[in-house]
């Protein structure tokens, strides 16, 4: 996987997901949201930076009272075609949320500009052919006709 | 009109580069075929029985001379020499070649049409009342709405990866002349007891394998909140639809699940978070827009061309062109003025069928006659929708002359049919012979018949609108045989109502028939000047019934 973030296609991820062969959660560890729920008292005198991963059907009201507890949140794409996880990242951001928001999983560089558009800054790529291509695709547009979670100007089309 | 300015010609021709590049990939074999669908499909493009289908937008049915020209054109150079209107204000191309479509977009975007969301599991084209702003019962013209809906839903970033096809329909009278109660959002222009203008929201309604009718979720949302109220029925939507069966994706599948009370909560809830966010309008961007509606001031007095005479003497003078006159036009708000349908249902073509030379001389009548607009009807037929009325004499012969004043308007012979089994992937039935054969049956008679709305649909994703025909024909599959199941009294004017099956389904020798028995019992039962639809509903289902499977 690379990682395109701010617009750059990054050399390497400094985050990591805990799993069976590194299950304690570190600096810069990615938990998912179950394992999140059940050791979240614990996890709050966590010292160093978390991130939590969802997937794009997750109730936000389970975690959005801590949003800003997380550097990192990962929004899971099953297939490409569930538009959930756009949803999700607009309500995330629209709850005052600031920090990274990473799209994994089944998503295609044809997406990202919307992606980018909704919320999301950071794309997991399959390499690196894919992630120059992500880097084209996310000035496809130069005009857009809607406010979204991004800072791109709407141009009232009609005035 | 709404003139397209340079932010939205730039956002189109990005749109074509984008498109392009797909195809180039696709092409290439970097792309899959379930990788590219449903880009395709966001540009209009499906893969059809012997071609692909391309379907290009016509915004709430409002098309230029110029580019009415533009759609011959590309007739000419890339399909077949004709094209087909869609029962949602649309036009297809059945033989276009893939590797072509990027240029046919390049040359549709020279004059702002493209095809964006016209199909795929997005926000489709808005459509609305074909008759909007020339009508008296109008609350509001609502084509400014339209086109602010138009652009909020162009290229949503949010909206595009949606669990099913989402359309609107807008209505300005309370005669729902665009079907809005079966859309997925229905909008109907009204006012407050306070005379504030804003719009009765309606969700859930579709047509489909499950036909429903929409429900009232708010009957008065103020005209500057428009946008942000459509946006939380959205994200509700994309956030709780199904995404596990296609067939029960719809929003009308989730409202009912859900219930209308508790939908309607979950909607406002999100909605008091946006309402007075960036979506908001403001009264000056709203009145830019209606600006752009306004027609130019009319001639109350003109007279006839040397090719035309007064209507009172043509009406006088010819019965062919009173029939047609009775038929094909309708009263207008201004005086001295007709709105003119021009039929697409001659028995020569299938209906909705139009050719490059029809297209090319539609655009120069309305270049003469119509200041160069004309309108698309989801009925499948065109609208001039300013005709003085001492031009009406020189019209209709211009229109006899390229078989566009066949005077059967809302009769059995102007039914709404798709194109079936013959080009359609999805279809199960042939719709276009059926049609052909109930027009030669009836073509005599069908004005004598008076109004009768017969829609048939190839499949039951009923885009042929079989659901609400007052004679709906539906095309089944039966062990690998064309049969055609039958409806009766389904309405879409004022209040939407679905059919009642007539029975079991009709063998395809048999459909004309049918209709024929259909016709007979109406004839028969009729007392005074009761339409079918009226007949219909008082004397019930079982005297047709009896009729169609007594002999049988």
């Amino acid at each position: 996987m690379v990682l395109v973030e701010n617009n750059q296609l990054q050399a390497s991820d400094s985050w990591h997901s805990i799993n069976e062969e590194a299950p304690k959660v570190t600096d810069q560890s990615i938990i998912s949201l179950a394992y999140w729920l059940e050791n979240k008292v614990e996890l709050a005198n966590h010292k160093g930076k978390l991130g939590l991963s969802v997937m794009g059907d997750d109730e936000l009201s389970q975690f959005s009272n801590e949003l800003n507890s997380f550097e990192l949140i990962c929004i899971n794409f099953p297939t490409f075609t569930d538009g959930r996880g756009y949803s999700l990242a607009t309500s995330i951001r629209a709850a005052g949320y600031k920090n990274g928001l990473r799209a994994v999983g089944d998503i295609l560089p044809d997406q990202v500009f919307y992606l980018s558009r909704v919320g999301f800054d950071a794309f997991e790529v399959a390499d690196t052919v894919a992630a120059e291509f992500t880097l084209n695709k996310l000035k496809e547009f130069s005009v857009v006709s809607q406010p979204a979670s991004d800072d791109r100007a709407v141009i009232n089309q009609s005035g | 009109m709404y003139q397209y300015n340079e932010f939205d010609q730039t956002q189109i021709d990005e749109r074509v580069a984008q498109f392009r590049e797909q195809t180039n990939r696709f092409l290439a074999g970097a792309l899959t075929e379930e990788q590219f669908r449903p880009l395709r499909l966001m540009n209009g493009l499906y893969f059809q029985t012997h071609a692909p289908m391309l379907r290009v937008n016509i915004p709430y049915g409002l098309l230029s001379s110029k580019q009415l020209r533009m759609l011959a054109h590309i007739s000419r150079k890339y399909d077949k020499d004709y094209a087909h209107f869609t029962t949602r204000q649309n036009i297809q191309y059945n033989w276009p070649e893939l590797a072509q479509v990027p240029d046919i977009l390049a040359d549709l975007a020279t004059v702002q049409m493209h095809a964006i969301q016209s199909s795929g599991n997005c926000i489709r084209n808005i459509t609305s009342d074909p008759l909007a702003g020339i009508q008296a019962d109008e609350v509001e013209d609502p084509r400014p709405y339209c086109e602010i809906i138009r652009q909020w839903s162009t290229l949503h970033p949010e909206f595009s990866y949606l669990p099913r096809k989402f359309k609107f329909a807008v209505s300005g009278s309370p005669k729902d002349r665009a079907a809005t109660e079966v859309h997925d959002i229905g909008i109907h222009m009204a006012r407050n007891s306070a005379g504030e203008l804003g719009f009765e929201v309606l969700v859930g309604g579709g047509l489909g394998r499950t036909p429903m009718i929409g429900q009232v979720i708010n009957s008065f949302v103020d005209e500057k909140d428009i946008l942000s109220y459509v946006e939380a029925i959205l994200r509700v939507y994309n956030r709780f639809g199904r995404r596990d069966n296609k067939y029960k994706a719809r929003i009308k599948i989730l409202v009912k699940a859900t219930g209308i009370e508790k939908f309607k909560e979950q909607v406002e809830t999100e909605w008091h978070t946006i309402k007075d966010g960036p979506l908001k309008l403001n009264q000056e961007r709203i009145d830019h827009v209606k600006e752009l509606f306004i027609k130019q001031p009319y001639l109350v007095d003109k007279e006839p061309c040397s090719n035309s005479l007064a209507l009172e003497q043509a009406l006088e003078t010819n019965e062919q062109f009173k029939a047609w006159f009775k038929q094909n036009t309708l009263a207008h708000k201004q005086t001295n003025y007709r709105i003119v349908y021009l039929s697409l249902k001659s028995p020569n073509r299938p209906p909705g069928d139009i050719t490059d030379q029809q297209m090319d001389a539609v655009a120069d009548l309305a270049d003469e006659l119509n200041a160069g607009e004309i309108r698309t009807t989801h009925d499948q037929n065109l609208i001039f929708a300013d005709i003085h009325q001492n031009d009406l004499y020189y019209l209709w012969q211009q229109l006899q002359e390229i078989d566009l004043a066949t005077a059967n308007i809302g009769t059995l012979t102007d039914m709404i049919c798709c194109p079936g089994i013959d080009f359609c992937s999805l279809a199960n039935a042939s719709s276009i012979d059926i049609s052909q054969n109930i027009t030669q049956r009836f073509k005599d008679s069908t004005t004598e018949l008076g109004d009768i709305r017969l829609k048939m649909s190839g499949c039951m994703n009923g885009c042929g609108h079989h659901s609400i025909g007052e004679i709906g024909i539906l095309g089944v599959d039966k062990k690998g045989e064309q049969w055609y199941q039958f409806t009766l009294g389904g309405s879409d004017s004022e209040a939407s109502k679905l059919g009642q099956r007539l029975g079991p389904a009709i063998a395809k020798e048999n459909v004309t028939k049918t209709v024929e028995d259909i016709l007979d019992i109406y004839t028969e039962n009729k007392q005074n000047s009761e339409t079918f639809a009226e007949t219909c509903h008082r004397i019930g289902i079982d005297s047709f019934k009896e009729r169609v499977y007594g002999s049988r």
